[in-house]
Formats: C-alpha cells, structure tokens, sequence
C-alpha cells in the first residue's frame, strides 16, 4: 500500500471500517441470489427491479456517472451521492458486496439481452444497409447523418437477433424509446404534420418532421394531437432470407465503437 | 440584558417581535406570512388584493434567489418585518431582504452521509416566534436560530437518524411551544410527534403516533408489530385555539406494502389526531385509511373551515386524502360528516356514511405480480398545499389522477435499512396520467371547477383575497388562475420542476407572490410604474 494512500484511508476511517477490498468477493450465484433479494429490499423502490424503471439512476447500462469498478459502486451504495436522494445504506460489508453482484447483472442484461451470432455475412449486410438507405434515418457512429431514427452505433450489444428481425420486419411492434410517432393537426387549415415526437409539456409540442425540420407548436395552434403508435421506419417485411440474414449479422457486428 | 433587548427594539424598531397573538391573528401583519400555511386553519389564502384576475397578465419576476442545490426545493418562505427566512435543502436557512432578494445571512448545517430519507434529503419551512426560527432537519433535530443572526440557539436531537428517523416538515407554534415530528414511514420507525420549549428547547411533550401496548388502540397492532410502525408526522399541522386542540396528519403504517405482519387497522397511521396542545393528551382520532396497505400517507393539510353542513352551522376540518375521498369531519369531536371522490379512484366499493369506514373492494390489495389500483401510490394529492378562499367559499386542491402497480414483497426489518415492503411501478400506466387544479364545495366535496395539467402536480396553490389561484406545474410553469372558474390568466416557465407551495407577501404595502422552482426562489409581482424600490 502507498503512502498517500495511507494517509488517505486514515483520514477516513469509516471508509475503511466499511470496506476492506478492491474487487467483489462475493460473486458466487448464491451471492446473486440473496443480493436480489436484499436489492428486492433496499433498492428497487428508486431502481427498479429491472434497474430501469425507478425514479432514480438507470442500473441496466454500463454506463455509470460515479464511476465502474467495484470499489467505485461499492462506495457509491455505502455513502451515497450527496446531494441527491441516493443516501448512504447502514448494511453490512458482504451485503453491499452481494447486492453490487446483482446490480452487475442488470448492467448486463441490457433490455433484450445481446446479439447472438447467427447465419449471414457482416459485409454483405453493410452493403444492403448502404444500399436500402438506412442511413438516410439512421447513423452508425460517425458514419451517416440520418437523424429520424436512432444511431445504431452499439445496437447489436445492447439488442438480441429476434428483436431486431422484428426491428425491421415489423417496427411498429416495439418502438426505440424516444422515437414515438406523433400526428399533429394544425388549425385553420395548417394541414398534418407527422414526426417523431421530440418533446411535450403543459403548453407545446416539438417534433422532427420527415424533412428532418423540428416543429415547435403551441397547443392552442392544434387542433389535435394523436399518437398512431407504430414506427416512422417502413417495415422491411419482404427482405429475402439471405439478405435480412445478412442485415442482421451486420447489425449484430455493432458493438458499439470510439463514440461511446 | 432586559435593558439590552429593549434598546434593540428602540434602535431597530422595524425589527418588531412576532408574537403568539400575531400568530393566532394574521391579519395584524397583512403583509407578512407567519405560518407554513399562513394561518392556523391552513387555508394558504392571501389577504392582498393587487393582484387579480384582471392584471394578473402584467406579472413578472422581481427578483430570483438562486440556492446552489441539486435537491428537490420544497420550502414555503416565511416573510416578517420585510425579510424573508427561506430553508434550502438539506437544512440551510437564508434571511434574504424581501424587497430586493439579497442575502443578509446564513445558517449552513452539516448533515452525517447517512442520513435516511424516503425521498430526499427535503425541508418545507420554518416556524417563527419572537425572534426565533425553528426547524426540523433531516437528522432528526430540533432546531432554533436567532432570526437577526442565524446563529443557533438550541439543538435537541429529536430521534436517532442512524434507526431511519428524520424531520422534513415546518415546525408550528402554540403559544410557548415548537411542535414537530418525525418522517421514516420507509423505515420501520415508530412515529411521534414533539412539543419543544420555545425558549429552551426542552421537550413539553410527546405522543406516538404509533399506539403502544397498554395505550389506547395498541390492539390494532399484531405482536411486535407497533414497535416498527411508521405512522410518521412530516407535514404540518393546523391549531383551533379555541378549542385549543392541533390536528396533525399521520403518515402510511410499516411496511408500506406488506400489511400480512402488521395485521389490524394499525392506529393511528394514516389517520388525523386531534390533540391538546399543551398537553399532547389525545381528544380523538379519524383514520382514513384502516389497515393501509398503499402507501397513502395521510399526511396532507388538515383545513379547518367554519361552515354550515347539512343545515347546521359546524367547526369542520376538511381535507382531501391521498387515498382519494375528499372528508369533512367536525373538528370537536371527529364526528365523521362526509366523504366523496375527488379522483379516480377503485379501491373503495364505499365509504360507510355514519362511520366514515372505506368497504375494500377485493382485489386491491398489492400482489407479487402487480395490482393496478387508483390513485397512483403518490395518491389523488400528495403533501402540496390545499388552499380555501373565504371570499369565494371554495376549496381549492391540486389533483393527480392515474394509477399505480402495487407489488408486495418481503417484509425484513433491519435498523436504519428500508423496509417497505414491496414496491409500486408508474412507468406502465402512463395513458391516463394527468393532473388538474380542481375547485370543491367545502362541505360537500362538489367539483365546482377544474384546470386540467399535462401532468400531475407536485405543487401546491395559493389562494389570494385578489381572487386568483397560483398553482404550479411539473415542466416548470408557474400560473395563475381566476379563482371563481378555474379560466388561465397568467402563466410563466421558471425552468425547474415546481415541487412547492406558493405564498405572497408586500413589500412596502405592495403585493408580491413567491415559489420555489428547480434550485431557485422566485418572487413575482405586477409590473408598474411606481415601483417601491
Ligand atoms: C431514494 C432513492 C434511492 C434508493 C433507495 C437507492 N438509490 Fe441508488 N441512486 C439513486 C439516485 C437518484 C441516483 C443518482 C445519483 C446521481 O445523481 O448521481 C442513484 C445512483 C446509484 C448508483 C450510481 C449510478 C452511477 O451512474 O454511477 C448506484 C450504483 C446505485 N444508485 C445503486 C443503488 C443500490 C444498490 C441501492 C440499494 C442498496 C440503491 N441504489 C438505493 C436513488 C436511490
Ligand atoms: C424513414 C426512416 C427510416 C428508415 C429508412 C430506416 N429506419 Fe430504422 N428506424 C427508424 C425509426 C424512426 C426507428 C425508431 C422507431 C422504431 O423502433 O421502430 C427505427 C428503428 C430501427 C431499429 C431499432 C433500434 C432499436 O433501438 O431497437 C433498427 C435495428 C433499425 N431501425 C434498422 C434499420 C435498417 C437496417 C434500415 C434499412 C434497411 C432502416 N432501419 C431504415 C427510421 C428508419
């Protein structure tokens, strides 16, 4: 151990009264199990079970602000952030240890779980992507500018295969959050605009409207405001196997790049 | 020091001390705000009249306080002799000059990490008497400053945080007395409420909210059940000084939502207990919600309004329930008057009209797999103020209509560890989530107007003798509406969640309106010509 690291921990006793290692002992399925049941306890009334529902930070992500490591979490669910409504727990050692091991596996178990190898060639299904004009909605990283639809940067890490065959043979089955079809009708003549609701609140409505323009109203310019449900993506139903097989692989090949 | 303190006030006689009687009678300082809820009957209503439905349109900011916080911004200002006391979150105090919104002092408080909240490290308010300020703090003290300087005077631990127990709400004082409870309806906590010496802090008295073995409703408790009981006290009461009897609001039984190992009706959680107030002696109680199971804290204003009801001229308390039924009760004797829906609601076949007793319906209670029952878990109305304005003899309440999925789940307790119970989820059942300002007849809960919101309300109103309602929104608007129907007058974005209840004050006899929004204070006022700078 360092000095200065020595120092440290004595000017915080009660971080090394609370905690002694670096890396998750207790990892162990057992440990899992009883860490869902003492996050079923203490946590998922601002988590979530499935880490993504509650009021506070989303846990189903790799992504976290305090920090990845064990030890980051660790202090993170002993002390708190302070400031914000995630206090510091009174729970033993092992037991913040056996619940990080579970909120590990929510960090994995991304919405739709990951995208599994299946028949198809990568560049065969980049060309089609090219070719179809997928990127005229969507972008792949640094790759593409469409903006209608999400960037697909990452999207075979955070997506299973069947979710997006369904993705493109059926979009309207499952929308990407944050890209919900909005129908707006303008009053006094002003016509239909359609888009992607961008956002909504006590007096307006923002969308991005086919040509990429966003459209800001006030409510009282409208006359009616409805949500078709279903996709702006046109669906892809009639791709021939080998060629959705190979979108697939392609987009199963994303696993997220230098922009994340 | 007699001497001393008489120079004081001959010296800085603009510094007058606010007295029980100025307390009891608002109206002596029409241009103050002394009270949490402005009077002791709660009505949150406003004497000044500049500001009206007319020209509320030429509304607009006079000044901004901006606190550096990161926490949600709950606190009711209290002005008195043109300086206001504001709390920002966790337990800091301002003094600020309420005519221009700049700081003359500040009281910081440290709080230990740990401190245990269910929903953030809040505050509402202070009480103020003489020339002292009170406030309970989220590490479960009592505190009081001294109004000039901030310096504190006395601080008396009222529980021990590291069990789960902490204060959010503004304390209220009687006479020589500081009374304040204690929150942790998440924590296995046995919920009291407190009365405190103004001048020394010492405790006058105590009364648990949570009844004990050998005390009177202990048998609604299974076993050890009480021990862990919750009932917390974390909004702030209303006081009849001539019934001298204080009502306060008690909040959800532990754990929220597992009722099997706290079987009976668990008094006095969810309930209004009607105390003496020199005493804390119990002279009765009404519980709204038998055998809790929702989270439906009743922990919502307790109004008191003097109106005929069925004929007869009655002292009543009024309020609208988180659990949905808006009540009338006489505030004498707790005689159960009336009950009605003031949201959606499927819990309840009915309220039995001679008790006030909800009939469950089957099927309702929370589920391992999830029971969608109305209101939401935050309920038809949460802590955000009620208002009642006299002149238009309307009851005045912000509204959130929807549902919730209640989960139950295991019940474990562990000291100063969450232990609730369960869980809830809104994500899944946002299609008939929305909000509304509704106006009610006081006595018999008649919707008479309503103003509908994208989106249910953390905030509370303001009503003001002008004849305009204030209210707030959740994307950061703050409105004003024309108090006899609702119609929009005014509105403003301020950028920041409204997570408050308005209240108004004058500067040199002119009429300005304050809320909190986002991490920021604002006060608001008429645009005119002779400004009093
Ligand atoms: C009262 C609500 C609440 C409870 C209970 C709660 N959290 Fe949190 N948690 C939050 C909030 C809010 C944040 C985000 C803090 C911020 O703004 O950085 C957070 C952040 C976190 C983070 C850091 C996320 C990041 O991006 O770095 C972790 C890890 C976490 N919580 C785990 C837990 C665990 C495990 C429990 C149970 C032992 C728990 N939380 C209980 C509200 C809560
Ligand atoms: C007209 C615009 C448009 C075109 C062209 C388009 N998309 Fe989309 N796409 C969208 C929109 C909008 C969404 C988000 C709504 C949804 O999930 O359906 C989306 C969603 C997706 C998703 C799901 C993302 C997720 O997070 O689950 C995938 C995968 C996808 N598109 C792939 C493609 C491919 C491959 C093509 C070309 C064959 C394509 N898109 C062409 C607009 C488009």
């Amino acid at each position: 151990m360092s000095v200065p690291r020595l120092c440290w921990l004595m000017l915080l006793p009660s971080l090394l009264a609370a905690q002694s290692r670096d890396r998750n002992p207790h990892t162990s399925p057992k440990d899992v199990a009883e860490g869902r049941r003492m996050y079923a306890l203490f946590c998922v009334f601002c988590h979530g079970m499935d880490g993504a529902s509650g009021r506070g930070a989303r846990l189903a992500t790799t992504f976290r602000r305090h920090g990845t490591s064990d030890l980051d979490q660790y202090r993170v669910i002993a002390n708190g952030v302070p400031g914000t409504e995630m206090s510091g727990h009174f729970l033993e050692e092992e037991e913040i240890w056996r619940i990080l091991a579970f909120v590990r596996t929510l960090e994995r178990a991304t919405p739709h779980g990951a995208c599994a190898t299946g028949p198809g060639s990568v560049g065969a299904g980049r060309t089609s992507f090219v070719e179809r004009g997928c990127l005229g909605c969507h972008s792949v990283g640094a790759e593409g500018s469409g903006r209608l639809g999400p960037d697909l940067n990452g999207i075979g890490a955070a997506r299973t295969r069947e979710h997006l065959r369904d993705s493109l043979s059926d979009p309207g089955r499952s929308v990407a959050p944050g890209y919900r079809t909005v129908l707006v009708t303008v009053r006094n003549g002003g016509g239909e605009v359609r888009g992607v609701l961008l956002t909504q609140d006590e007096y307006t409505v923002h969308l991005m409207d086919g040509g990429e323009r966003i459209r800001s109203f006030r409510r009282e310019e409208l006359s009616g405001i409805q949500f078709p449900g279903g996709s702006n993506m046109p669906a892809y139903a009639a791709l021939a196997g080998t060629e959705m097989d190979s979108l697939l692989s392609y987009l199963c090949s994303l696993q997220g790049g230098a922009l994340r | 020091m007699r001497g001393l303190l008489t120079l004081a006030v001959a010296v800085f006689p603009v510094f007058g001390q606010v007295t029980y009687e100025q307390l009891r009678d608002p109206a002596s300082r029409p241009g103050d705000w002394l009270t949490y809820s402005g009077n002791y009957a709660s009505y949150r209503h406003s004497p000044l009249r500049d500001i009206t439905a007319v020209n509320a349109s030429a509304l607009e900011i006079k000044w901004i306080y901006q606190a550096r916080i990161m926490e949600k911004f709950q606190t009711t200002p209290l002005v008195a002799d043109g300086v206001m006391y504001i709390t920002t979150p966790p337990n800091d105090v301002a003094a600020l000059d309420a005519a221009t919104g700049v700081k003359i002092w500040e009281y910081r408080r440290r709080i230990p990490s740990k401190v245990q909240t269910c929903c953030g490290q809040v505050n509402r308010g202070l009480a103020i008497l003489g020339d002292r300020l009170f406030m309970a703090t989220v590490d479960a003290h009592a505190v009081a400053l001294d109004r000039k300087t901030g310096r504190v005077l006395w601080d008396v631990e009222m529980a021990d945080f590291q069990l789960g127990y902490s204060a959010t709400h503004a304390p209220l004082v009687i006479k020589d007395k500081v009374l304040m409870g204690v929150a942790g309806g998440e924590y296995g906590i046995r919920g009291f409420l407190d009365a405190y010496d103004v001048a020394s802090g010492k405790r006058a008295w105590r009364f648990y909210t949570v009844a004990g073995p050998g005390e009177a409703g202990s048998e609604s408790w299974q076993g050890d059940s009480w021990k862990t009981g919750g009932a917390p006290i974390w909004i702030t009461g209303s006081y009849d000084p001539e019934l001298n009897l204080t009502y306060w609001g008690t909040g959800n039984p532990g754990p929220d939502w597992n009722g099997d190992v706290r079987q009976g009706d668990n008094l006095y959680s969810a309930s209004v207990v009607a105390l003496d107030s020199d005493t804390g002696r119990l002279k009765w109680h009404f519980q709204f919600t038998p055998h809790d199971v929702h989270d439906w804290d009743a922990t919502q204003i307790m109004m008191l309004v003097d109106q005929q009801v069925g004929g007869r001229a009655r002292k009543t308390l009024v309020t609208a329930n988180r659990n949905g039924f808006y009540y009338v009760l006489d505030r004498a004797t707790g005689e159960f008057l009336h009950a009605s829906p003031f949201v959606k609601q499927t819990w309840a076949k009915e309220i039995d009209g001679k008790t006030g007793r909800p009939a469950r319906l089957p099927g309702t209670l929370p589920s391992a797999q999830g029971t969608r029952v109305y209101p939401q878990v935050a309920g038809g109305t949460n802590w955000m103020s009620p208002a009642y304005n006299p002149g238009t003899g309307l009851f005045y309440v912000a509204v959130r209509e929807g549902s919730s999925l209640y989960y139950q789940g295991e019940a474990l307790y562990k000291p100063g560890a969450r232990y609730q119970g369960g869980f809830f989820n809104n994500e899944r059942v946002m299609e008939d989530w929305y909000g509304a300002v509704r106006a009610l007849d006081p006595a018999t809960g008649a919707l008479r107007w309503e103003h509908r919101l994208f989106q249910p309300p953390w905030a509370g109103v303001l009503s003001t003798a002008g004849g305009v309602v204030f209210a707030g929104t959740e994307d950061g608007y703050f409105k004003a509406l024309d108090a006899m129907s609702g119609r929009e007058v005014w509105h403003l974005n301020l950028g920041g969640r409204v997570i408050a209840s308005p209240m108004s004050f004058a500067v040199k006899g002119v009429q300005r309106v304050a809320i909190a929004a986002g991490s920021s204070l604002f006060v608001l006022g008429l645009r005119s010509a002779s400004e009093p700078r």
